[in-house]
């Protein structure tokens, strides 16, 4: 129950730094010990502890209260407890001054050092479920907040929902913007690892070293600036998920290095000879073509088919118009909550831009567009003038009509683009172009479209 | 064929002492499955603090860690002086984590401590829940949540009265019993 929980213990006399580990092992904690508060320093640089025992009175220049003080340098948030077996009221008012959290005469009673431990990792306890719940209220991450009433939405959310229990590699593509940290997310949320971490990283935001480091981890002194041990992303993801974000933009070596994880479930920190074994489910995602990255040669051919175990494609939201009148009052609802504004509903003429606009930013920028026009609006309803920015910058191309077309050729060519952009689906397809199924198989057939 | 040996240090003289090691040998051969063997213990004295008056378990520890035999898999130890570690006032026994040795003292056991009238059957039920409580440690168990388990830590006597001297279904599972090839 408490085997995650590690306590470093430091004290010049051995029989009291092992006898304490000894006895705080016995409640299943990780304990290690120091025998001077230089030891105890360079333990704490590599690693952090949830409490640290340290006793006041250390020959060698280096006392509890100089060794809490440069512990506290290194972990500000660090949980100490001063030990003595010389009660003045001085020290112990230096020792709380200068931040331990505790303070304790020796011989102590159990009982005492007992419930403190347990009341100090009750906080710490708190504390780390605090932030989780923080987390899950500014963001919500279950497959019922993906709004969608699109057949090919629906689709991609019922396989994340059955995929999101194995352990297997997701790819997951997508123009920026429709959401592909939310369907991972989702999927993490709703599968059998929804306790543990999700840890998101964005492969396009960092230079190559950096990256490795960030993912890896490194050793002390792996390079310059490296001043103490650091876990990488895949280590905090440990029976959790990875999302790597843009995957597509990650350097040659990195992909080896990845292919490498994806293969052996292990790796090595940068700088390091000891093997980490990790149990993290990786999740990728990219906006770029990666097949045709592979083609180009651009992309490693092994760790493409590596990380497309399972494929999920999010259609843009101009392909599922129907999405935006949905999209756009469940902004607004939240967001002018949120940004403590009274607007609740939006005027014909408003959704009509809205319809109409060819949203290349996807779902991030109808949701940008309507905080905007919730700063700005005056009334309750918003209007279109509230959305006059989107025809400035954003308004869809004139649509240009070759020479010589006839209003066949336009059925027929608008019939294929709207069949690919369905994927094959006829009903789905019919629906767009405003047509029964019938009809539609009817025009098929004429125009010798091939299915 | 290893052992659990199970014996007492040289202090141990009173009838009452004598019935209890009796039944906490019986207790833990029954629980642990490894044939129990006594032993007599030399005398733990050379451990004694004379500024706190009492015996420094881990010094006992290791003289006990000298005594055992070659054919023991596990070595507890009962004695009647009162033990402690540096830090804490006082311990009701000690045992090395998974390991080989432990010791449990008898010194709080006793209402007489306490300034109560004397009970058998109370010293009885305490002195057989510490030495299971020491002996779980000896097979890699560490301390349990649950109050009624004997693995609860106990850092009074009241907390022995409470638990019962048997583990939890989770404690039993984990105990960690030595492998066919170490036992013999």
């Amino acid at each position: 129950m408490n085997t995650h929980w590690q306590i470093l213990v430091v004290d010049d006399e051995e029989v009291m730094c092992e006898s304490l580990a000894a006895w705080l092992r016995e409640d299943g904690y990780h304990v290690d010990t120091a025998c001077s508060g230089r030891d105890a320093v360079e333990k704490a640089r590599a690693k952090d502890y949830a409490i640290y025992f340290v006793d006041l009175k250390m020959p060698g220049g280096m006392d509890g209260i100089e060794t809490m003080m440069q512990i506290r340098r290194l972990h500000p948030d660090a949980s100490i407890i001063i030990i003595t077996a010389y009660a003045t009221v001085d020290t112990a008012i230096t020792a709380i001054k200068e931040g331990a959290q505790e303070y304790i005469v020796k011989p102590c009673n159990p009982e005492e050092i007992s419930m403190l431990v347990s009341r100090i990792l009750k906080v710490k306890r708190l504390q780390r479920e605090n932030t989780i719940l923080r987390k899950k209220l500014s963001r919500q991450y279950s497959f019922h907040d993906v709004v969608s009433k699109n057949p090919r939405m629906h689709a991609v959310l019922e396989l994340a929902q059955e995929i999101s229990s194995l352990r297997s590699t997701v790819l997951i593509q997508g123009e920026s913007g429709t959401g592909k940290e939310m369907v991972a997310r989702a999927i993490h949320y709703s599968g059998d690892r929804a306790a543990n971490p999700f840890i998101a990283v964005s492969c396009a935001a960092l230079a190559e070293t950096l990256l490795e480091s960030e993912l890896f981890g490194h050793e002390k002194g792996a390079f310059t600036g490296a001043s103490a041990q650091k876990r990488g992303k895949f280590e905090l993801a440990d029976s959790g998920t990875i999302f790597l974000d843009e995957i597509g933009d990650i350097s040659p070596k990195l992909q080896c290095d990845l292919l490498r994880v994806l293969q052996e479930r292990s790796f090595y920190r940068v700088g390091g000879s000891e093997e980490v074994r990790v149990d993290a489910r990786v999740i990728a995602a990219t906006h770029v073509d990666l097949r045709q990255a592979v083609a180009e040669g651009k992309f490693r051919e092994d760790l493409f088919y590596r990380l497309n175990v399972i494929e999920i494609r999010i259609p843009p939201l101009r392909e599922r118009r129907e999405d935006v009148p949905l999209l756009a009052r469940h902004f607004l609802e939240r967001l002018s909550h949120e940004l403590g504004k009274d607007a609740g509903d939006f005027s014909d003429g408003a959704m009509k831009v809205l319809m109409d606009h060819n949203w290349p930013g996807n779902v991030r920028e109808l949701e940008n567009a309507v905080e905007r026009a919730i700063v700005t609006c005056h009334g309750r309803v918003l209007t279109e003038d509230d959305f006059g920015f989107l025809a400035q910058n954003g308004a869809r191309k004139p649509w240009s009509i070759p020479a010589g077309m006839t209003l066949q050729d336009m059925e027929k060519q608008m019939i294929v683009a709207t069949l690919e952009r369905t994927e094959g689906n006829i009903k789905e397809a019919a629906g767009v172009l405003g047509i029964d199924r019938s009809t539609m198989y009817e025009k098929i057939k004429r125009y010798e479209i091939p299915r | 064929m290893k052992y659990f040996y199970v014996g007492a240090t040289a202090d141990l003289r009173t009838d009452t002492d004598r019935e209890a090691l009796t039944a906490l040998r019986g207790r833990v051969g029954e629980e642990f499955g490894l044939p129990v063997r006594a032993i007599e213990l030399p005398a733990i004295d050379f451990t004694f603090d004379a500024a706190r008056g009492q015996y420094a378990s881990s010094a006992a520890l290791d003289l006990l860690v000298r005594e055992t035999p070659p054919d023991a898999a596990k070595l507890l130890a009962v004695t009647t002086r009162d033990l402690f570690i540096p830090v804490l006032t006082f311990v009701f026994g000690q045992a090395q984590l998974n390991g080989r040795v432990g010791i449990v003292s008898l010194a709080r056991l006793r209402q007489e401590f306490y300034t109560l009238p004397p009970d058998g059957a109370v010293f009885l039920d305490r002195a057989v829940k510490e030495a299971l409580h020491e002996s779980g440690h000896l097979f890699g168990l560490i301390h349990c949540a649950d109050r009624g388990c004997a693995m609860s830590l106990s850092t009074g006597v009241r907390q022995i009265d409470i638990k019962q001297p048997a583990f939890c279904g989770p404690c039993q599972g984990r105990i960690r019993r030595p492998s066919r090839g170490e036992s013999q």
